[in-house]
């Protein structure tokens, strides 16, 4: 296995996993499971930012995407009603 | 097989069982489930981070990875907290001073 072959290869995984965490994303009824589906559809584009040799933006999303949305969505989902959000 | 053949079948499987581990997240019946299924898929990803500056040759990558690590460790300790705030997922709900 030479490095091109290895290359598609992780395209097509990230790819996919991209289009599943989005999807997971979008329908999740609970708010909590939603926000768990964005932080690992960030970490599958901070990836895909990495494979395409691009690190620095890499490290970006991943401080926006892993630590900043993350705590700010669930300080949020913190302020709002229970009804919907324990399981 | 030569080791840059080797390094590259270990990050397909890393990958393949980060994939494994989106299963457990997707089909996952509570929030703990999904809380931890998204820790381990980030350890196991900055493994495979890990592995893929060794194969590229390139250490800068490796900056990336540990990076990701220390941020996905803030983000679960921030699910941790609202669960425990929240009271999902524990065993007992008694009240304090009771015995469990």
């Amino acid at each position: 296995m030479n490095f091109e072959e290895l290359f598609w290869v992780l395209q097509a995984m990230v790819g996919l996993g991209l289009v599943i965490a989005a999807i997971a994303a979008v329908r999740f009824k609970n708010l909590v499971s939603a926000v768990i589906a964005m932080a690992v559809f960030s970490l599958i584009l901070s990836l895909e930012f990495y494979i395409l040799q691009a690190p620095d933006v890499a490290i970006a999303e991943a401080g926006v995407g892993a630590c900043l949305t993350t705590a700010m969505y669930l300080l949020a989902i913190k302020k709002t009603t229970d009804e919907e959000v324990i399981e | 097989m030569t080791v840059d053949g080797a390094f590259m079948w270990a990050l397909i499987l890393l990958l393949f069982s980060a994939m494994l581990t989106l299963i457990r997240l997707l089909a996952g019946p509570t929030i703990p489930d999904r809380a931890v299924a998204l820790d381990s898929m980030t350890t196991t990803t900055a493994g495979a981070m890990v592995i893929y500056g060794v194969v590229t040759r390139q250490a800068v990558f490796i900056d990336v990875a540990l990076v990701y690590a220390v941020l996905s460790y803030i983000a679960t300790l921030y699910i941790a907290r609202y669960l425990v705030k929240k009271r999902v997922g524990v065993a007992c709900e008694c009240e304090e001073g009771e015995a469990a």
